[in-house]
Formats: C-alpha cells, sequence, structure tokens
C-alpha cells in the first residue's frame, strides 16, 4: 500500500537495521494483490532475525504461494524502537511483500514455537489494529490460525485463536486454504466457516469445546459443544517424507539473521525418546529422506539464494540410515562450489571418524554435545542412552584433530536428580578436558576451553516427564551452588544462570485454559517478547498470576497422577498415554529404552505413519 | 592428515584473474541495505548469476570483492562501483547482464568494464540533496546562503583516543548549485570522499539544521558522482 510505503519512507532512517522491516529481499513472492483470492499472513511472534531462520516458514510460505491465486506474506514482530516508531505514525502491522496491513488479510497464522512468544501474539494483533480475543473479532476475516510444537498444548492460547493446525502443515494447510476459497463466495458467517473447517483431521476449534473442572483445580473433563467438534483431534502426518514439498527457494535477507544459510531437512522423528525431550515424542515417527532427494535440494537451493553454507536439518543427522553416504555425496557438490556443509544435531554416539573427517574438510569450530546429565544413573532415568566411554572416545578423538573447544550441555532439576548426579556433570567435564592434556603436544592445538552450560529442565506435555513437577526455584539454586563448587579448573567454563522464564515455560507449557485470562493481564501490564532478558518482566507476571488466581506450583511444582485428565486429553499427538506412563515408571526404576532402530518399543504409531522403523514403507534406494 | 590440514583448500586453483569493475545503482527499498549487508548480497548475486568468480587464495576461501567507497544507508545512487575478478575473461556485457538478472529490487547493473583508476585517486564525491524542513523552502535557501557565508563551520569530530576534535568543515563544503521549489530546497554539493579525508553529506545537513533549529520532514540524498582530484570521473 503506498500509503504505508510513504509512512515508512520517512521513519525507517531511524530505526535500527531497517532493511528488516522493507521487504524486497531476493526470493520474495510478489503478487498482484487483484489477482489474488486468499491472502494469509504468515507472523512469526519474534523479531525478523529470529523468524527468518525459522524452516516451517520457509515451507509454508513456498507452499502456498505456489497456488496462483493464492498469497502469503510474511509478518514479525517488530523490535521495540520500530514498534514504537509505528505507533508515533499509525502504521499498523502490515506483510512484508504488499506492505498492506495485514488485517484486511483472510488468514492471520502464526506459529507458537516456544512458550515465551504467545505474548507478541497478542501485542501482533493489537499492532495490526484487531481485538486480541477471538470472540471479538465478530467478522469471517482474518482468521487467526495457530501451528507449530506449542500448538500440542493451545490451551493457554485457546481465548486469542480462532482456530489450531496440530501436527505437520504440508497438507493440512491447503485443505484448510482450499476450504475458504470454495466457501468464501458464499459469505459464510465464522461459526459457519469453523464448523465446516472442524472437520478437517488436525483441524482444532477450542470455542467447540468445553472445559469443566475438578475441586481440586484439575481438569475434570472437555467436551464437544458442537456436532462437528470430534472428541479427540488427531494431529497431522506426513506419510511419504520424501516426496513432500519442499521450497527450491528461501527469501534471502539482507541484514544478518540467525541462522543465514541454505537449509535442508534430511529427516523427521527421532528414534530415540530422550524422556525430557517433547520434540522426539510429537514429531514421531522417524521418517527421511532419499539421498538424491536431498542432494537436489541442496543443490537447487544454493543455486537460488547464493548461499555459501548449507546445513542439514534434523533432530539427530546421523541417524539418517545412510548418512556415511549421504556426507560424501553432498561433499562432492559443495567442495566444489566452495559451499560449507554444516551438521548440527550430530549424535555422540554415532560420531565417528569418517564424520569428523567431512567435518573437518568444512571447518575447523567447536564440538558441541549434549549429555544432558553427569553421572550414568541419571542418564539412564533419562533415557540418554550415551556412556561415559563415549563421549570420552569422542572427545579424545576430537582433540587429536585439534579441535580445542568442547561445549557440554546439561539440564539441571530432572527428575530423581541428587547432589551426586550434579557433582557428576563437574567430573564429567573434569575428565574430557584431562583428555586434552593427555593428547600429545603436536596433535593437540594451541589451547583449550570446555564449556559447561546448565539450564533447568521444563516438564513438557506428550513426554513421559510430563507427569513431573518442575524443581523450585530454591531446588534449583541449591543444585548451581554445588555444581559451581565442584567446577575447580579454570579451563572449564560454567554458563548457568537461573532464570525465572523456565518457571512461566512450566507453567505455559502445561497449563489450562484458565490461563488465557492471567496471559491477558500480563500483557495488559506491559509483558511481551519474553525470551528476551531486558523485557522480560517477571514482576508483572506474577501480579497477573494473583489477579487471576493462578498458582504457579499448582502448574509448575506438582506431581500429577497417571489419570489426572490433561488440559490437552483431547488432543491425539499419536504416541499413547500408555506408552508415556510405561516410559515415567521405567524411568524411576532407572531403566532405559532402546531406540527404534534396536527394535520397536510400542509408542503406539501405527505403520501407516510412514515411520522408516514402524514395519511400514522403508526407504528405497 | 598433520599434511592434509595445512594445505590451503583451493590451492589449485589458477591463478589467473580478469578484473572487472562494475557501475551499479541503488535506489528505492535497497538504500535501506547497509554496507556490510551489500557486501554479502553482492557476494550471493555473483554465486547465483554462476559467474566465474575468483576466490582469495589461501585457507579460507572466499569471494573477492571491493567496494572504493561506501555508501551511507538511506543514500541512493546511480554511480556505485564494485570491483571483483573473474577466472575467465568473460565479455563485459555478459557480465552486466547475468548480475544485473540477480539484482534485487532497487539495484541495477549500469555497466561492466576494466578498472582505469585506483581506489586511491578518488578525492571527492558529488551529491544532489533534496530537503523539506518545517519552513519554506524559500527561507530555508536563505538560511543555507547565510550558512555558507560562514568563515568557519565546526563540527566535533571523535578521534581515536576517544576525546572530541573541533575540525572546521566550511572549507570543505563546495555547493555547485542552490535553488528550490514552492516544495523543496535543492543542493547540489561536493564534498571530500576517499581514504584520507570523508565529509558525510549527513552531517552538512545536520550541522545546518541544527544551527538554524530545523527538523527535517523530508531528506534525500543522491551520490551523483564519485570524482578525481583533477574533477575528472572516476572510472
Amino acid at each position: 500500500m503506498e500509503e504505508i510505503k510513504n509512512k515508512l519512507d520517512k521513519i525507517l532512517l531511524k530505526a535500527m537495521k531497517p532493511a528488516r522491516y522493507i521487504g524486497g529481499e531476493i526470493g520474495s513472492v510478489v503478487k498482484d494483490r487483484d489477482k489474488v483470492d486468499v491472502r494469509f499472513a504468515f507472523c512469526f511472534p519474534d523479531t525478523y532475525d529470529v523468524g527468518m531462520s525459522h524452516l516451517g516458514m520457509k515451507i509454508l510460505y513456498g507452499l502456498k504461494n505456489q497456488v496462483p491465486n493464492w498469497w502469503c506474506e510474511r509478518v514479525f514482530m517488530p523490535e521495540l524502537d520500530f514498534e514504537t516508531l509505528m505507533r508515533e505514525n499509525d502504521i499498523p502491522l502490515y506483510g512484508l511483500e504488499s506492505l498492506d496491513p495485514i488485517k484486511v488479510f483472510d488468514f492471520i497464522g502464526f506459529t507458537l514455537q516456544y512458550e515465551l512468544s504467545f505474548n507478541n501474539v497478542l501485542q501482533m494483533l493489537d499492532l495490526a489494529g484487531l481485538p486480541v480475543l477471538a470472540k471479538d473479532r465478530t467478522s469471517l476475516t482474518p482468521i487467526v490460525v495457530g501451528g507449530g510444537p506449542c500448538v500440542c498444548n493451545p490451551e493457554p492460547m485457546a481465548d486469542f485463536f480462532d482456530l489450531f493446525i496440530l501436527g505437520e502443515g504440508e497438507e493440512v494447510n491447503l485443505e484448510l486454504l482450499r476450504l475458504y476459497e470454495k466457501m468464501k463466495p458464499e459469505h459464510p458467517t465464522k461459526e459457519q466457516f469453523l464448523r465446516e473447517a472442524a472437520k478437517i483431521e488436525g483441524i482444532y476449534v477450542p470455542c467447540f469445546y468445553d472445559v469443566e473442572y475438578n475441586g481440586d483445580g484439575t481438569v475434570k473433563s472437555i467436551t464437544p459443544n458442537v456436532p462437528e467438534a470430534k472428541p479427540k483431534i488427531k494431529k497431522r502426518i506426513i506419510a511419504d517424507f520424501d516426496k513432500v514439498y519442499y521450497p527450491d527457494s528461501f527469501v534471502v535477507p539482507f541484514s544478518e539473521i540467525v541462522h543465514d544459510r541454505s537449509v535442508v531437512e534430511v529427516l523427521r522423528g527421532c528414534i530415540r525418546g530422550c524422556r525430557f525431550c517433547q520434540a522426539g515424542f510429537i514429531y514421531r515417527p522417524f521418517r527421511e529422506k532419499n539421498i538424491d532427494t536431498i542432494k537436489t535440494e541442496t543443490k537447487s537451493l544454493c543455486e537460488q539464494t547464493g548461499y555459501e553454507e548449507v546445513s542439514l536439518s534434523s533432530l539427530s543427522t546421523s541417524d539418517h540410515t545412510r548418512i556415511n553416504e549421504l556426507l560424501l555425496s553432498l561433499s562432492e557438490y559443495t567442495d566444489g562450489e566452495n559451499v560449507n556443509l554444516s551438521l548440527p544435531s550430530l549424535r555422540l554416539d554415532s560420531f565417528n571418524e569418517e564424520l569428523l573427517e567431512r567435518i573437518q574438510a568444512v571447518r575447523k569450530s567447536g564440538l558441541t554435545f549434549a549429555p544432558e546429565a553427569g553421572t550414568q544413573r541419571l542418564r539412564d532415568v533419562i533415557n540418554k542412552n550415551i556412556t561415559e566411554e563415549e563421549i570420552i572416545s569422542t572427545c579424545k578423538m576430537a582433540f587429536e584433530w585439534g579441535y580445542t573447544q568442547v561445549k557440554l550441555y546439561f539440564m539441571l532439576g530432572q527428575p530423581t536428580e541428587t547432589d551426586d548426579d550434579v557433582r557428576g556433570i563437574a567430573e564429567l567435564a573434569d575428565k574430557v578436558l584431562q583428555l586434552y592434556y593427555d593428547t600429545p603436544k603436536e596433535k593437540r592445538g594451541r589451547s583449550v576451553q570446555v564449556s559447561v552450560s546448565a539450564a533447568t529442565f521444563v516438564p513438557k506435555p506428550f513426554t513421559p516427564f510430563e507427569f513431573e513437577p518442575q524443581a523450585t526455584e530454591e531446588e534449583i539454586m541449591h543444585k548451581q551452588e554445588v555444581l559451581k563448587s565442584a567446577v575447580r579448573s579454570k579451563k572449564v567454563r560454567l554458563s548457568m544462570h537461573f532464570s525465572n522464564t523456565s518457571v512461566l515455560e512450566a507453567v505455559l507449557a502445561r497449563g489450562d485454559r484458565r490461563l488465557c485470562k492471567a496471559i491477558y493481564s500480563a500483557w495488559k501490564k506491559g509483558c511481551y517478547m519474553d525470551s528476551w532478558d531486558e523485557h522480560f518482566k517477571y514482576d508483572k507476571w506474577l501480579e497477573a498470576f494473583e489477579e487471576n488466581n493462578v498458582d504457579i506450583a499448582f502448574y509448575a511444582n506438582r506431581k500429577r497422577s497417571y489419570d489426572e485428565v490433561a488440559p490437552w486429553s483431547h488432543l491425539d499427538y499419536l504416541v499413547s498415554h500408555d506408552f508415556l506412563v510405561r516410559e515415567n515408571k521405567k524411568a524411576h526404576l532407572e531403566q532405559t529404552t532402546r531406540n527404534c532402530k534396536e527394535g520397536c518399543s510400542g509408542c503406539g504409531i501405527k505403520p501407516e505413519c510412514g515411520g522408516v522403523y514402524c514395519g511400514g514403507k522403508k526407504t528405497s534406494t | 592428515m598433520a599434511e592434509k590440514r595445512l594445505q590451503p583448500k583451493n590451492v589449485d586453483l589458477r591463478p589467473d584473474r580478469y578484473d572487472r569493475r562494475i557501475v551499479y545503482e541503488k535506489c528505492g527499498r535497497a538504500k535501506y541495505i547497509s554496507h556490510l549487508d551489500l557486501m554479502r548480497a553482492m557476494q550471493r548475486a555473483i554465486k547465483r548469476a554462476k559467474l566465474p568468480i575468483w576466490y582469495t587464495q589461501g585457507f579460507n576461501p572466499h569471494i573477492y570483492i571491493m567496494f572504493p567507497l561506501t555508501l551511507s544507508l538511506g543514500f541512493e545512487s546511480k554511480v556505485e562501483v564494485m570491483d571483483f575478478a573473474l577466472l575467465e575473461d568473460m565479455p563485459f556485457d555478459e557480465v552486466a547482464k547475468a548480475l544485473d538478472a540477480q539484482m534485487p529490487e532497487g539495484m541495477k547493473i549500469v555497466s561492466c568494464g576494466l578498472p582505469i583508476h585506483s581506489h586511491t585517486e578518488i578525492t571527492h564525491a558529488e551529491y544532489k540533496i533534496k530537503l523539506a524542513a518545517d519552513r519554506l523552502p524559500a527561507e530555508c535557501e536563505a538560511l543555507f546562503k547565510d550558512f555558507l557565508s560562514k568563515d568557519k563551520i565546526e563540527i566535533e569530530k571523535r578521534t581515536k583516543k576517544k576525546t572530541v576534535n573541533l575540525v572546521d568543515i566550511r572549507p570543505s563544503i563546495n555547493v555547485t548549485e542552490l535553488k528550490c521549489d514552492d516544495k523543496y530546497l535543492y543542493i547540489t554539493v561536493v564534498l571530500p570522499a576517499g581514504g584520507s579525508f570523508n565529509l558525510n553529506a549527513n552531517v552538512v545537513i545536520e550541522t545546518f539544521l541544527g544551527m538554524y533549529e530545523l527538523t527535517a520532514d523530508e531528506l534525500c540524498i543522491e551520490r551523483t558522482k564519485i570524482l578525481l582530484a583533477d574533477g575528472e570521473d572516476f572510472c
């Protein structure tokens, strides 16, 4: 819209990194607004630098824009300086492609990637000039939809959204937009549209469900209140992952973003089942792409974007059934084109010399490993199936190859953790450090740094630890003291700080609909951009909780019984409740569970979901 | 294994290089691209254009590009220059065409040729400034004439030692045209540019606005020439 463009021209130079707010990037899709029938604002509720790095957005942006008469645009949360300028100059939130206000769009979609971005949704709706509560948005459009991992328990956000999309979006987004395109000429009411949408598998319309509570505050029942709403909503899954849509081009930003490179998704799901890890359960089953598909996508993306770095994306890249062959084949292309191949998410136990050599051929940076717990006992509890010997042998090899930096990630406050487990973290770091000194001088690098980072554990829905209490602030403080006094060497750098954000995360992650009011109050008090330390206002959150009778301990620190009705129990993420209970019991018995590759443990996922190890279709050559 | 690690990655590349100098436009939306971002954008454009680009020789080979003058964020220009080298003697118009196809909105390749002057020969640049402030254009024009009539215009300049020096910029300001219509004041000015001494057109305007307590409603600055000591165009 010319009006917004003219206004922007007057204020952009006053903002930091203005290139983020004007669009025009290579790869961005600009269509004729008069020739499109469905307009979708894909909103990432965080800044451009963060949101532009998000792979899901790139996929769904390309997917929707493939349809000639649909137009999907990108929208991000402006930084505070620019937000102030926007408000001062009456500029509503706009799409980066058309510079039109998103208020006039048919759909406004948010991806909920982490709990601390929830309040940005409210702030962005407000900046768009829309009421934040779904019930106050009475006209058909814009239809406000949500997706992403946090939608596995969207209850704390239920009042703000018209519908949620559960699971993988590649098919269901098309179905939803097609339905809208079909119904639009009939001018349905919002309710008429939502009732039809509720029939699509994976679509959850929160206002079509009534929630009742028990006297003790737990959920009693969740019941549909219209015939179209199913008692259980199943997440969507792409069974033929090798054939799923993948963009051949990305929007290439001008300003530097967090992950500024080509990204190719090599596999989805995880075979491991680490008991704290939500991604390990909600993205099941494990599916992978064929080497040729990955190679074609890599080549196309690098050529279309001009990026000189490509990263393989997955939860655990080394679990690809033909990882060595894949890397060999990819590096034939990348080496010739001066493209760096970067491999995040490598698992410690599958790290072999050949893999190390491959990475070596690209860049000698630090190695990062996540043992998550300091002792074998606790690693068994959390089902992080790596042994100390494996950690040691990998680090030994890394030092011999000249690596000088090893980063080790841990979590504090996991179920059954004792002070001995905490001290085990320091002991493990010391052992790794000693390996460097044991490495012959002519082989090892000049100096060494072992970084230990200890985060606070947050129990998440759809994991075996969804029943577990989060450690209290006092407990975490104590554990941190124990760890601090156990670390002796200056070469071990310890980074940890207790942040109240993990308490907030824990409340929101397993919260119910009664939290909507608290979120609304907190937002009214100025809470948003909560994932940014400089913006996080815990005192305001506490006020909001108190005013709305939300007891933090009830949500965060309470041990939940196996038969309690979870706020998300009407959502089906295909992993069975029985399996999660079984896994929880095994955790307390310090028993591990084999990974999917070693044999099926009966998590409840059916073969027709296309899992490599689920007895269904295997990947072809 | 040890020797392998010491081997520069592209050591067997041919050392032949064919230098190219590009003149390009940076207008419209592209004026918000910062200099650092521009370098990345150009490297990626070169990759997309599949030019047989020359990489630096060493452990960390990267695309070699050089900009003789940075253009401040927010300035427009049709005379910007970028140098790079190719591995093959590719014709100028082919290079220009391939690269032009990869330019983002607001950017255009004007020409491609051989570099003639060295970057160090640049001494001045010409800017065309369009300004609307909170006074009538005619009044602004009178004020600007008054500004130019000063013997001395001192600005604060931070030194490397973090102290502040007063610098007289009046001798460096060479206004070649000054006029106005009912909306804007138009200034054409030549300012020192290049390696030894630079004066940013923004600084001149800010100093002017500050001196007469004016607020700019609209300010457009375009670099129109890059000049050598003898007044010839850099090419």
